[in-house]
């Protein structure tokens, strides 16, 4: 008798539970970060850009009501992506998806489209990511955007001409290859060598004697993680004295401590941590205040990931139009421009931002900031 | 709600497949392989080929697949298969690696490490499956059959063999029996079978690369195995539904922090597994006592 008590007890509760009233404008959005395994710890860098923005949306009531962020684990591979991105959308209802990693975001953009769902990366940089269909959104600056962005600034203003690629051999290092084919004879600078070397290679003291026969002007160098710092090193041990050029992916800490790196030069999106504009201001000593150090591009992508969704919604509710994947489309159509961190971001037609670019130098302090350039 | 207990049920039918296909080996054979997760990717990445550029049609996709995966594995087993106990995992451990070095710079074939977008929705008598019950419904009608087959299988004198290589292979030798032969036989079937999983799992999700098929998806089959019950019929798919279901209820506690779930469960599958491996040895389904595979 006791036990059905119990049930009976437990069921008007439920129910009790179910009925309370939730505002009309409280809205959730969905996270499919890696928050186990071995790339958990980026799970918690881009979070932590993601709670910042929902804490600052929620204190300004940009949106008339609460906004949450249900995460999910994606664990950076495809299946439990794809199983966090069918529970995001068919039971928690999100119109709207933060992305992470190449393969989880390739594996979620059939989800994505066939339930018309937004899903923003802000970390991968691969151009195949700007290919995944309108409700597939990039606030990242994709690799390409980066040659094009310092192939002038090389040419004109440093008069190199000639320049040798050492590319890893995957879409992201094919894309660049492609890109420099177009982008250098453009602008006056010519292809001499492109080399690839396997994503698994760590040896390169061979493609280093190729480089120093090519007799380059300019070394570009389109790898990522520890084999973008055995090539560095190597090259340098094996005589190669050219500059060396590299897009987003030598802002680490790494690349900036490593002695053979100083002098490099990299693009990054144009981020100025000491700008007065009071979002990025705003941004930049929260963060500081929460974890006691300077946020990072990715930190800010995914700060802007979730403050687009609020810009978004909050000309959606002026309309008087429901917060659908479908409605954020078309106002980000409409839209076009958006006050986000780091200034005025722009989206191009296939759902990629476009944003100033800026040129930095490894100089062993974190990098100082040579050029900004405004990419096409 | 539906929809996403669709998806769940959905692969959790490719992994049982996946499942049942390895204990084939593992639990009546003996034969311990940490490569099956290179025969799943063969299937999936020849039915996305074959579906990308001749048809998506599923009676010819999945034929394709297993051909292709079962003369590979008798390419790749036979030298492998000359060995045993420990030395056949250490063999299947390299045939991993090969594979995924394979998968991920064959790009002309698998795309490379960017892997295969834009695979099409499959079809059966000229009918594209995009609706979620239907695939489920597909993928429960391949799990039946691959169930069938193996269990007709093992109660045959085929199986009878599997069982006496398990036991004493030596003895199986003494007795007659071309122990090479029942093994390589064995491993080519549970790999044409594993192709079944391939396909039906590049056709679900339209996209396919070699992180799919890496070793953690080969252990996470071997547990599936191991918790659910090795060397027994049911086993393999109780392990595959429970692993597949942990975290997708892990999730559900809305009490435990968002961001610490992942450890979370971590913590907990290591918990279960060393409890398991205590109290019940032979699995889930299996005998309490220690299994003799």
């Amino acid at each position: 008798m006791s036990i059905l008590k119990n049930i009976v007890t437990a069921v008007l509760v439920a129910g009790a539970v179910s009925v309370v009233p939730v505002r009309a404008a409280d809205v959730a959005i969905g996270a499919l970060f890696p928050m186990s395994g071995l790339n958990a710890s980026y799970g918690d860098i881009f979070s932590s850009g993601a709670n910042l923005a929902r804490d600052h949306i929620n204190a300004d009531n940009l949106i008339g009501g609460k906004l949450t962020i249900q995460y999910e684990d994606s664990q950076a591979l495809p299946q439990q992506g794809v199983i966090g991105m069918n529970k995001l959308v068919n039971v928690e209802k999100v119109p709207y998806v933060l992305s992470a990693f190449t393969g989880v975001s390739k594996a979620i953009s059939t989800v994505a489209g066939r339930s018309k769902t937004v899903a923003v990366n802000g970390g991968g940089v691969g151009p195949d990511l700007a290919e995944l269909g309108p409700y597939f959104w990039n606030i990242i600056p994709l690799a390409n955007y980066e040659v094009r962005a310092i192939i002038p600034y090389l040419v004109n203003e440093r008069k190199l001409k000639r320049f040798v690629l050492v590319y890893i051999d995957d879409p992201l290092g094919q894309s660049i290859r492609k890109e420099m084919e177009t982008s250098l004879p453009a602008a006056g600078g010519q292809l001499v060598e492109a080399l690839s070397v396997p994503a698994s290679a760590q040896q390169f003291g061979g493609i280093a004697a190729r480089v120093r026969a090519a007799n380059p002007d300019v070394v570009y160098i389109a790898s990522y993680g520890s084999q973008q710092l055995q090539i560095v090193k190597q090259f340098r041990d094996n005589g190669v004295k050219q500059l060396m050029v590299s897009y987003t992916a030598f802002s680490v800490p790494e690349i900036n401590a490593q002695p053979e790196a100083l002098g490099a030069l990299y693009t990054t999106q144009f981020m100025d941590w000491n700008s007065q504009d009071p979002i990025t201001k705003r941004f930049v000593d929260d963060y500081k205040k929460k974890y006691n150090k300077m946020p990072t591009a990715y930190i800010a992508n995914y700060y802007n990931a979730v403050r687009l969704f609020a810009l978004l919604t909050q000309q959606l509710q002026k309309k008087g139009k429901p917060v659908t994947g479908e409605n954020l489309l078309a106002q980000r159509i409409e839209s076009k421009s958006f006050d986000l961190v780091g200034g005025k971001v722009t989206f191009s037609e296939n759902g990629t931002v476009v944003m100033p670019m800026q040129i930095n130098e490894v100089d062993g302090k974190g990098g100082k900031t040579v050029s900004v350039a405004q990419s096409k | 709600m539906l929809a996403y207990l669709l998806n769940l049920a959905t692969l959790i039918c490719i992994n049982a497949v996946l499942a049942i296909t390895l204990n084939f080996i593992m639990g009546y054979a003996g034969i311990f392989s940490l490569s099956h997760a290179i025969f799943f990717g063969v299937g999936a990445y020849t039915a996305a080929f074959f579906a990308t550029h001749y048809s998506a049609s599923l009676f010819l996709a999945m034929p394709v697949a297993m051909v292709v995966a079962g003369l590979l594995s008798l390419v790749l087993a036979l030298p492998a298969l000359r060995v045993r106990g420990e030395y056949f995992v250490a063999a299947s451990l390299g045939l991993q690696v090969l594979g995924v070095t394979v998968f991920s710079e064959w790009k002309s074939v698998t795309g490379g490490l960017g892997g295969v977008i834009g695979i099409p929705p499959v079809e059966l008598f000229g009918y594209a499956v995009t609706d979620p019950t239907q695939f489920f419904l597909l993928a429960l009608a391949c799990l039946i059959p691959v169930l069938l087959i193996t269990s007709a299988l093992l109660r045959s004198s085929f199986g009878r063999n599997l069982k006496a290589i398990r036991d004493s292979e030596s003895a199986a030798h003494a007795f007659g029996k071309n122990v090479a032969a029942i093994k390589t036989l064995s491993v080519v079937v549970s790999s044409a079978l594993a192709a079944v999983a391939g396909t039906l799992y590049a056709f679900y999700l339209g996209f396919i690369n070699v992180e799919s098929f890496m070793l953690d998806t080969s252990v996470l089959l071997m547990a599936m195995v191991i918790i659910g019950g090795t060397g027994t019929l049911l086993g393999p798919i109780v392990g595959a539904v429970l692993l597949m279901l942990l975290p997708s209820l892990f999730s559900y506690m809305s009490f435990l922090p968002q961001t610490e779930i992942g450890a979370i469960q971590q913590i907990a599958y290591g918990v279960v597994m060393v409890l398991l491996m205590i109290y019940r040895p032979g699995g889930i389904v299996g005998s309490g006592k220690r299994s003799q595979a």
